[in-house]
């Protein structure tokens, strides 16, 4: 392995009795006190995290909406201004190379913040991309820190300390200042509560963080993190997504807008080609993981777990697993394989947990 | 992070702390081991009466991010298991030492000196972290 990064926050991860992990090439915090108090910080009251890692592109000039627009498989050319917009970057076969979201900050300015693990792999496919289209593509990664506010307090702690904020609507941007320093902020968050992004050079972002510690915001790790995503059942890259599936086998079909006029991928996508189903299974014993077989009632296998974890809201095990289409049981019965034990799994229809966003 | 090692308790490099009193073996994990984890949510151990042997695997333990295996440091049938802390793991969290998890009536003495004096194994955790 390669040296890993570290983001402009390490030393106060550090100093917070945070424990260190390798995360895509970085080192990051896995957790400060405990998994369960930081995912119960984020539902009940206000959680902040580092997620500096993740990439910031920004597209610049007359084309930047169409290109954009071109890139993903959502509708970006029709989403008003001042708009977050969440969508998968596919290939002409439709396999997904990451899942993103484009901010439309102005006219003709548009950012795009990337998977830390696929920056480099998303920059170089998106030059490719930019032949015909008459704007300037930057990576700006290395120049932005980025924390999440999150939680149903997240307002009321942002609001002291960013004086111009306004009750901003859910998947809204906008540019404005943190202490006379520029900042871009989402009311967006990986979470399904509501929630800030905020986007800013290192020390505005460090000011703001430290800042927000005092006002008696949860520092939070990616362990809880992950464990928030999957209760709302928000997909993550490398596992529901990764580059041999496409948008309609990892339940993103509402993200593909095949009446786009052109984008990368229409001619298969249009076609909805699915191999796979992700579905949400619940356990009453056993917690299933990642990797795991699930099956039907024959003792088939039919798929894969590809998320599991315990959730600490509900207290059972949760799964996020990709069937296979051809195989997925009418009678619903599935069970997980968990060391060679059989476990019945409920099929869920909604998330596990609802988040409390606007 | 908390590493309380009790020096009347004998230990595995698998981070297992066991009380030997006669033949009878308690078998718990440390202190290491349960703040390593995080917060511990699911915990399977053997039946009584199963037999069990040396380093082999004889249950897990969850936390809310990973699964580890327990190996058992002795060779023996299991006469005894705690459902108390199988109902709520979350208590090995709370008192590692408290929360042991099975009895074992050992077959061979002589593999209870392989187990680590508690000063071994305070070496052993400083050289591996």
């Amino acid at each position: 392995m390669s040296q890993l990064f570290r983001t402009q926050l390490f030393d106060e991860h550090v100093k917070l009795g945070g424990k260190i992990v390798p995360f895509a090439g970085w080192e990051m915090p896995v957790q400060y006190t405990s998994v369960k108090d930081e995912v119960l910080a984020v539902r009940n009251n206000v959680g902040v995290f580092d997620v500096s890692h993740m990439g910031e592109f920004f597209i610049d000039g007359k084309d930047a909406e169409a290109f954009a627009d071109y890139l993903v498989t959502n509708d970006i050319l029709n989403a008003p201004m001042r708009k977050a917009i969440y969508s998968p970057l596919c290939r002409e076969d439709g396999t997904i190379v990451d899942d993103l979201i484009v901010y439309k900050l102005a006219t003709g300015r548009v950012m795009i913040c990337v998977n830390a693990s696929n920056i480099e792999k998303d920059f170089a496919w998106m030059k490719s991309k930019q032949a015909g289209f008459e704007c300037s593509l930057t990576n700006l990664s290395n120049v932005f820190s980025l924390i999440a506010l999150q939680g149903p307090k997240s307002f009321e702690k942002l609001r002291p300390l960013l004086t111009e904020l306004s009750d901003m609507e859910y998947y809204s941007v906008c540019e404005t200042f943190a202490g006379g320093a520029p900042v871009i902020i989402a009311r967006t968050g990986y979470t399904g509560e509501d929630g800030f992004e905020i986007f800013g050079h290192h020390q505005t972002i460090k000011d703001l963080w430290q800042k927000l510690l005092m006002a008696g915001v949860t520092p939070c790790g990616l362990a809880a993190r992950d464990v928030l995503r999957l209760e709302v059942c928000y997909p993550l890259y490398g596992h529901e997504l990764n580059d041999d599936v496409n948008p309609y086998d990892a339940g993103l079909s509402w993200t593909v807008k095949a009446q786009k006029a052109k984008f990368i991928g229409k001619e298969v996508l249009q076609n909805k080609p699915a191999k796979y189903k992700l579905v949400k299974l619940q356990l009453d014993k056993g917690i299933p993981r990642e990797g795991y077989h699930v099956l039907n009632a024959n003792n088939e296998v039919i798929g894969l777990i590809t998320s599991g974890t315990m959730s600490v809201v509900i207290n059972k095990g949760i799964a996020l697993a990709r069937i296979q289409i051809d195989k997925a049981p009418k009678d619903e019965v599935f069970m997980v394989d968990i060391r060679n034990k059989l476990y019945s799994a409920q099929l869920i229809k909604k998330p596990f947990v609802t988040g409390g966003h606007k | 992070m908390a590493n309380n090692i009790p020096a009347n308790l004998k230990y595995t490099k698998e981070h297992e702390w066991t009380l030997i009193e006669g033949n009878t073996v308690t078998v718990g994990i440390t202190d290491f081991a349960q703040s390593a984890l995080g917060d511990i949510v699911f915990v399977e151990v053997p039946e009584v009466g199963s037999d069990l042997k040396e380093g082999s695997t004889f249950g897990v333990v969850e936390s809310i991010k990973s699964v580890s295996d327990l190996y058992s440091p002795v060779s023996g049938e299991v006469i005894a298991k705690n459902s108390d802390v199988e109902g709520s793991p979350e208590k090995i969290n709370k008192d590692a030492y408290g929360s042991w998890l099975i009895k074992v009536k050992v077959k061979d003495l002589t593999e209870i000196n392989k187990l680590l004096s508690a000063e071994q194994y305070q070496e052993f955790c400083n050289s591996s972290h």
